[in-house]
């Protein structure tokens, strides 16, 4: 992270560069075409007065939720057994890491056909993208485990299904929380690339609920806010921070034993 | 004859920057290495024997005194004094061949000289057949013959050695320390060999191959004696006699306390 | 045997026999699980009926071959001249600032927290202010993929630096070298594994903005491409664009890999594949 001796310089240079945007936008008159500090402040007060924003990201977060769960859902079993199982592992690999090449958002077409617009194409697009990082991690984490702590199990008779649930996947889970925390940031970029593409390309019938990515396009299209979309650029990197932030404490608190 | 290398009055003083601790690792150190002898140092973990090699080297520098090599005072590193780290320190992304030719390398010799002068000293150390293989493909015998070779084929004027021996079993220590010996010049006239400033923990190594013994003490590091090994070259007939064996119980004796002191103190 | 019976011969020829029936099996393993998929995939076509919305793998098959000849070539080129374009500058971009930053401490202190917090606003982000700022053009994506892969080199670069053992910087300034020398021949080859792995990454992000980006904020490419086919409901060449992303993808992903492989070939650890 940001080291501590780097605050001064840095907030000085910082606060000089903000100033400086500010003053030469104004000098210059072109606060309609380009956005400057001020701007950026009189629309996130009012974004947030008339509730578009706050509805806006609550929807993008609900649905990263959402989706992040049906990715781990799906990705932790079938990459523990993969991890744990070589010739599966060895089957699947390609297919998953050819699955996984192909970008999230590509599958939008199809999605929208499949799901419709109300807003269920984006979480099959966020499902999809969260689901890789739990596959490969998980994975990971089942290979690498201690054999003799599976022996050992077997040896007390545990059977083959309960070696995995009680043995394989609590070894695996140091792994699996790296993972999730891949998959969350992963959600995270998806759902804005899959609402601003909704948003973009899908001229026709509802749109369903307005989520970031769609209230950007909007912007862009409609109002032609250049403030307001650095506003939302600034609130994607902010929230993404705190998920960040979030994930690794939640990684650090539920794998007190030590963690990759 | 005057000293090849010379310590006067060395101290030096480490200061953590996380705690802001001081350290006295040596204090007023003094000694001198003459021209063709092997010199080892031993005492105590933690007794500064590492810091003193360093001073040597050029590594760091005194706090107070001056450590002086030919009479001038050493200010850096330089390849007249060669150095063998402990883990070797060989470039691992370097085959054999790649690592003994990185001194001449450095010194700017043409790509045939270089060459020629490793593949010499390669065949000298034992390693001929092995130029291409990667340093982890070796065993840690051979990584250190690679380290020496290395330091070799720069044909210094002193070797600094620290705890090179350390890392390998005892049938491969004592095999090396033969070696070592052999190339250093044990069986060769007195003006063929090099100065020669031997770190080492272990006591019987240190009688087995040097002229004189530099007994440290520590907490702070400082001389507790200078054993003069007065036993005959070459050595090889000698390693377990009766001899040897007085020398290694007297500097045993003299830092068997301390040593024991460190052993729990390290642990702690 | 020393008394007389005949020892059994057959086992000693039987092991290197089971050893390569073993390695067939497994040389299968890929193909079978692929075959399985398409299978299914089948199947599932058959039972929902509808041609459109799922599109049986024989029709992609020919949508494909219909496409290799005809637009594909074009939108693979324009995608592969954006990557390439953006990933130079981003890449290039992201190595000198790191190298730089290792080199010049004050340099360091200002550029690092505006890394860290320009780093969270993922490529993203920015479609819409480069849609502002380019128009529809090809200068979107390449500067998404500029962005996306400036960081991950950045970050592994400046890691890669701090990481090289003192041990062994000390170890040439012993055999006489000169500063330059200890940076191009033990502090550069010291930090190239991160450098690859970065670069990996780099790929990798790139590859998804580029996606991104050529889906909303461009004209030209396979990201565009796949809506083109999409208002036609071409569902079949759709699904054939998909796989040539994902193909294309994983060929260069491959190919970085295999090269990474081969630099790192000193290393006992270095061709695991911790990147991913």
């Amino acid at each position: 992270m940001i080291d501590r001796r780097a605050w001064l310089p840095f907030s000085v240079v910082a606060a000089a560069m903000v100033i400086a945007w500010q003053a030469g936008v104004v000098s210059m008159r072109q606060q309609a075409l380009v956005p400057y500090p001020v701007g950026v402040v009189e629309a996130a007060v009012r974004t947030v007065k008339d509730g578009s924003l706050l509805t806006a990201t609550a929807n993008s977060l609900v649905r990263v939720l959402v989706g992040f769960g049906i990715g781990a859902l799906f990705g932790i079993p079938l990459g523990v057994v993969m991890g744990f199982v070589r010739p599966v592992g060895r089957a699947l690999g390609p297919i998953v890491d050819s699955l996984r090449s192909i970008a999230p958002i590509a599958w939008i077409p199809m999605a929208l056909l499949w799901l419709g617009i109300r807003g269920n194409a984006a979480l099959f697009i966020v499902a999809y993208a969260a689901f890789f990082p739990f596959v490969i991690n998980a994975a990971q984490g089942a290979r690498l485990i201690d054999r003799n702590l599976v022996n050992a199990a077997r040896a007390l008779g545990a059977g083959r299904a309960l070696v995995l649930r009680a043995v394989v996947l609590p070894s695996a889970l140091p792994a699996i929380l790296a993972g999730a925390r891949i998959s969350m940031a992963f959600a995270w970029g998806s759902i804005i690339a899959a609402e601003l593409a909704m948003g973009i390309k899908v001229t026709s019938g509802t749109s369903g609920a307005v989520g970031l990515g769609q209230l950007m396009v909007s912007t862009l299209y409609v109002r032609r806010d250049v403030n307001a979309l650095v506003l939302y650029m600034i609130v994607i990197g902010v929230i993404s921070l705190f998920i960040d932030l979030a994930m690794r404490r939640l990684q650090r608190s539920l794998t007190p034993w030590g963690h990759s | 004859m005057n000293a090849k290398i010379e310590a006067r009055s060395v101290s030096k003083t480490y200061v953590s920057s996380r705690t802001g601790e001081r350290v006295e690792a040596l204090h007023d150190v003094s000694f001198s290495l003459q021209p063709h002898e092997f010199v080892s140092i031993v005492g105590p973990s933690g007794g500064g024997k590492s810091t003193l090699l360093s001073l040597v080297a050029g590594f760091v520098a005194p706090s107070a005194g001056e450590v002086l090599e030919d009479g001038a005072r050493i200010t850096g590193p330089d390849p007249r004094r060669g150095v063998v780290f402990q883990d070797y320190a060989l470039f691992p992304w370097r085959t054999v061949l790649g690592n003994v030719e990185f001194g001449p390398l450095a010194r700017g010799a043409s790509r045939e000289a270089m060459r020629a002068t490793a593949q010499r000293y390669i065949d000298l150390v034992g390693l001929a057949g092995f130029e291409q293989r990667y340093p982890h493909e070796l065993s840690g015998g051979m990584r250190q013959r690679c380290a020496l070779a290395r330091l070799l084929a720069n044909e210094p004027d002193v070797w600094l050695m620290d705890e090179p021996l350390a890392a390998v079993d005892l049938q491969t220590r004592n095999i090396l320390q033969d070696e070592l010996l052999r190339l250093w010049g044990d069986g060769e006239e007195r003006t063929q060999r090099r100065a020669v400033l031997f770190v080492t923990h272990g006591i019987d190594e240190a009688v087995y191959l040097s002229d004189r013994v530099l007994v440290l003490g520590r907490r702070p590091g400082r001389i507790k004696e200078v054993v003069t090994i007065d036993l005959p070259r070459p050595r090889t007939s000698l390693r377990n006699s009766a001899a040897a064996g007085r020398h290694i119980d007297f500097i045993w004796g003299l830092i068997r306390d301390e040593a024991t002191r460190a052993i729990v103190e390290e642990s702690a | 045997m020393k008394d007389g019976t005949p020892t059994a011969a057959a086992p000693r020829i039987d092991v290197p026999v089971a050893i390569t029936a073993a390695r067939v099996l497994r040389l299968l393993e890929v193909p079978a699980a692929l075959a399985v998929v398409v299978a299914l995939w089948q199947v599932v076509s058959v039972a929902v009926g509808n041609k459109t919305l799922v599109p049986p793998p024989s029709l992609v098959l020919t949508a494909w071959v219909e496409l290799v000849h005809g637009d594909l070539r074009d939108d693979v080129l324009a995608s592969l001249a954006h990557l390439a374009l953006g990933y130079a500058l981003g890449a290039g971009t992201g190595l000198a600032l790191a190298v730089l930053s290792a080199r010049f401490a004050m340099l360091e202190s200002i550029v690092d927290p505006f890394v860290e917090l320009l780093r969270p606003i993922s490529a993203i982000a920015w479609i819409p202010l480069a849609i502002l700022m380019f128009g529809i053009s090809a200068k979107v994506p390449v500067f998404l993929i500029f962005y996306a892969a400036l960081f991950p080199i950045f970050v592994n670069t400046v890691a890669g630096v701090k990481q090289v053992d003192p041990q062994l910087v000390r170890a040439a300034r012993a055999l006489g070298a000169s500063p330059r020398l200890i940076l191009t021949h033990v502090v550069m080859p010291s930090a190239l594994p991160f450098v690859l792995a970065g670069a990996r990454l780099s790929l990798g992000v790139a590859w998804m903005a580029m996606v991104a980006a050529e889906l909303t904020g461009s004209d030209a490419g396979l990201g565009w491409r796949l809506f083109w086919y999409q208002e036609f409901f071409a569902m079949n060449k759709v699904m054939a664009v998909i796989l040539t992303i994902g193909v294309l993808g994983f060929l260069l992903d491959t190919l970085l890999r295999g090269l990474q492989a081969r630099i790192t070939r000193w290393s006992p650890d270095a061709s695991r594949d911790d990147a991913r």
